[in-house]
């Protein structure tokens, strides 16, 4: 299926047809018609969802986390953990986590191959290799670009990034400034988006309806495609200006700040909440910095910690509010560590076998994919690469991997050319 | 003959006369060349090596493994093979304390275990703490064993009954920045009188060993970093604590401040405290050889500290406290995570990733 990247079924519009055809009224029959269409269906069962990206900055190892091998040379001090299924353990590092695996699906079988922070990054984020001359998007842009409304309020594409180290903007590449992320760094509310103190609101909301009214005018006089698209731009930054109280967590209850702790993750992950709940597509919440060259394990104390608890408060947050089986939450970096353990008690890059999750969405939960050997070393069953990551995303939202954009003449897939979602974890 | 072989005499007038000895064999290390201090041999291994200590009557060392394994390894051999010991631990061994015959290993298993040195075999096995023990020493005036652990505990233990006899703490379970904390170090005065605890924020506490009740504390700030910014995570901490000989002092090692914390490129540090007055009274940093400062070794009579640890490799700090001034350094390929002088007090025994090493004086045409 070929999609001009400009044409996508308004979200808001779509779920109000869904209504009206889930409550069988069937009073527009146009509407009915459009919900038998395969186009139609496929958008229809993308409705509402989105991803929460937990990302690991600098590489967490598998070893502490989803991939524990006790008692090997490479495995480290920490012990392994049954978890709430069968025959799954984990690391001891994530207790809270080993008893709400039903939801959640891991991938032991990654070989990404590049171990240097910057291009791994760009793999990681755009699942596949960077190719000359074209601008691939990243991760969120595409799931911004598939699931995001033309005239939605809210921002389609929310990355938090708050340390500087391996601090690396998502990009729409050649899906257009539209789908760039909206950016935050410094604070967790994001700047200049607030009205400027010497306009009063009244000011500005007579601004806009002046706007629209002449706009609208010069529009039934002549039909203009920049007209429109600045009308569109407009009503999108009036949008966004009113959506600052998304990330205003005071607006939370203490019992609900204390259930994803005092951490700035923590933090991070309740605005996260709070956005896609308001039908953000696709928020990235960066947690820097696994990078433990030295001291791998006290690092992983004190990262797993963070993560085991926010992950977890995130998850119990989302299945409560009946948002899970429309939310899916992944844990990914830009690759793994290696099983050697060096003289500083550290571990280095790499990106031969590692591990990642999917969680909600789509996914089949409690389920383990692939398979490393029993050192960790190699991956031994099931291998993955970025691309057959980023289909089995897409495929998990309801996507087709294989829906191409035309850059120009050339169709491009929205997953790798050859890359398969992993059938196994999904739904 | 071996100088510190049992002989029938009553535990104390044993330890004087150990003592005694010791300081005298030390104080000789004095009269010698620091430039003929030199590795004689090395012992690779594949695992890593956390703990040494000697095997009381016999030429040979106690080994604590990342494999989890207690051995011995005789060094007076050519190829000396490693014997491991029967039973003990679930995960990294990081700690061998010895007294009179009996030896007590810790572990990240949060277990202590009493082996009986003739046999190899584990007598006890004490879930003794809830996380990580870090380090256990002997306290020979009260027939105990201390340990500390990352549960932020330190406790007491009966040497001979293994029986709890004291458990207190002074050190916060959570940094100031939310997340867990670590109890690294634990020392006991010559004297056997006092007991210091140092943790991963620079806190150290003194213990009276009479009533286990706190006698003073200090703060070494310098040792813990936290990266607010750039990486979001600590590293660092007290790492090792030594009273001087005559108790009155106490050296505190960890490393400086670091800026890349991905790895140990911090300053070796090491401070010097007269604990009862609460006054810093010396600072050692070298950037030369970076990393922690994981033991600490006073050399009696004298005013000399040996501070050993590392980052990616080796270093053996000799620190001049008469002089404010480093004596002498060296280093090894491997990160040092403990030593032990041996028997006669002629060689420096070194545990160390992958590997163990002896370091000794060359003999100098004086000497021959």
């Amino acid at each position: 299926m070929k999609v001009d990247p400009s044409v996508c079924l308004n979200r808001r519009q779509l779920l109000g047809a869904a209504a009206i055809g889930a409550s069988g009224l069937a009073a527009n029959m146009a509407q009915v018609e459009l919900l038998s269409q395969p186009a139609f269906a496929e958008q229809l069962q993308q409705a509402d969802k989105s991803v929460i990206l937990l990302w690991l900055a600098g590489g967490a190892s598998q070893l502490e986390t989803w991939d524990p091998k006790p008692g090997r040379p490479t495995g480290g001090p920490f012990a392994k953990i049954q978890t709430c299924i069968p025959g799954i353990e984990i690391s001891e590092l994530l207790p809270k986590m080993s008893s709400r695996l039903h939801e959640t699906a891991i991938i032991r079988s990654l070989n990404t191959k590049i171990a240097d922070h910057g291009q791994a990054y760009e793999v990681m984020d755009t699942g596949r290799i960077r190719e000359p001359g074209v601008q691939f998007p990243h991760l969120g842009a595409i799931i911004a670009h598939q699931l995001a409304s033309t005239h939605s309020d809210v921002p389609d594409y929310v990355e938090m990034y708050t340390s500087t180290e391996g601090r690396r903007k998502g990009a729409a590449g050649y899906l257009g400034a539209r789908y760039n992320p909206m950016f935050l760094t410094e604070s967790m509310m994001p700047e200049n988006l607030k009205r400027l103190e010497s306009i009063q609101d009244v000011d500005h909301q007579e601004r806009a309806d002046l706007q629209r009214i002449l706009s609208q005018q010069f529009s039934m006089k002549l039909r203009n495609n920049v007209v429109d698209s600045h009308n569109t731009a407009f009503q999108r930054v009036r949008g966004l200006m009113s959506s600052d109280y998304l990330f205003d967590i005071e607006r939370e209850s203490q019992t609900m700040r204390d259930h994803y702790g005092p951490t700035q993750f923590g933090e991070q992950c309740l605005i996260a909440r709070r956005l896609a709940e308001a039908g953000v597509p696709f928020v990235k919440v960066a947690r820097a910095w696994w990078d433990s060259h030295g001291q791998n394990f006290e690092t992983h104390q004190e990262l797993c910690a963070d993560l085991d608890f926010v992950m977890a408060a995130l998850l119990d947050d989302l299945k409560q509010r009946g948002m899970l089986e429309r939310t899916l939450v992944i844990t990914l970096g830009e690759f793994g560590r290696t099983p050697q353990i060096n003289g500083s008690l550290g571990r280095d890059h790499f990106a031969s076998a590692w591990s990642c999750t999917l969680s909600g969405c789509g996914i089949r939960g409690g389920t383990v994919y692939g398979k490393t050997d029993e050192d960790g070393k190699t991956v031994v069953e099931g291998e993955t690469n970025a691309g057959d990551l980023f289909a089995t995303i897409l495929a998990a939202l309801g996507i087709d991997p294989k829906k191409e954009i035309m850059l120009g003449s050339r169709p491009i897939p929205l997953a790798d050319f050859g890359s398969k979602p992993i059938q196994e974890i999904l739904a | 003959m071996h100088l510190f072989s049992a002989v029938p005499m009553p535990l104390m007038d044993r330890m004087i006369l150990r003592s005694s000895l010791k300081e005298m064999i030390m104080s000789d290390v004095l009269t010698r060349d620091m430039k003929n201090f030199k590795r004689t041999r090395e012992v690779r291994s594949t695992d890593i090596l956390f703990a040494i200590a000697n095997y009381p009557d016999r030429k040979s060392v106690l080994l604590g493994s990342s494999d989890a394994g207690v051995y011995e390894l005789d060094l007076t051999t050519e190829k000396p093979d490693r014997i491991k010991f029967s039973g003990g631990h679930r995960s990294y061994v990081t700690g061998i304390a010895v007294m009179e015959s009996q030896a007590v290993s810790c572990g990240y298993d949060g277990q202590l275990v009493w082996w009986d040195l003739q046999t190899r075999q584990a007598m006890r096995t004490i879930n003794a703490h809830g996380k990580w023990i870090r380090r256990i020493v002997s306290v020979p005036s009260r027939n105990a064993f201390v340990s500390v652990a990352d549960d932020m505990r330190c406790r007491v233990w009966d040497a001979v009954s293994g029986e709890r006899i004291a458990d207190f703490t002074d050190h916060d379970a959570m940094t100031p920045h939310h997340f867990p904390s670590m109890l690294y170090a634990v020392a006991a005065s010559p004297d056997g009188r006092w007991i210091a605890t140092g943790d991963r924020v620079g806190h150290v506490a003194i213990w009276d060993t009479q009533t286990w009740a706190k006698k003073a504390e200090l703060e070494a700030p310098v040792m813990y970093t936290w990266d607010p910014k750039a990486r979001r995570h600590s590293i660092g901490g007290i790492r090792s604590l030594a009273f001087s000989p005559d108790s009155s002092q106490l050296a505190v090692g960890g490393t400086g401040k670091i800026n890349n914390i991905d790895h140990l490129e911090g300053r070796s540090r090491l401070e010097v405290f007269d604990w009862q007055k609460g006054t810093r009274l010396h600072e050692f940093e070298d950037e030369k050889r970076k990393g922690l400062v994981e033991q600490i070794v006073w050399i009696p009579e004298s005013t000399w500290i040996l501070a050993v640890g590392g980052d990616n490799k080796g270093f053996l700090n000799f620190f001049d406290t008469a002089t404010n001034a480093m004596l002498h350094q060296d280093g090894c390929e491997g990160h040092i995570h403990g030593v032990t002088w041996d028997a006669n007090a002629a060689s420096l025994l070194v545990a160390a990733h992958e590997r163990v090493e002896v370091w000794a004086w060359e003999k100098t045409p004086f000497e021959n």
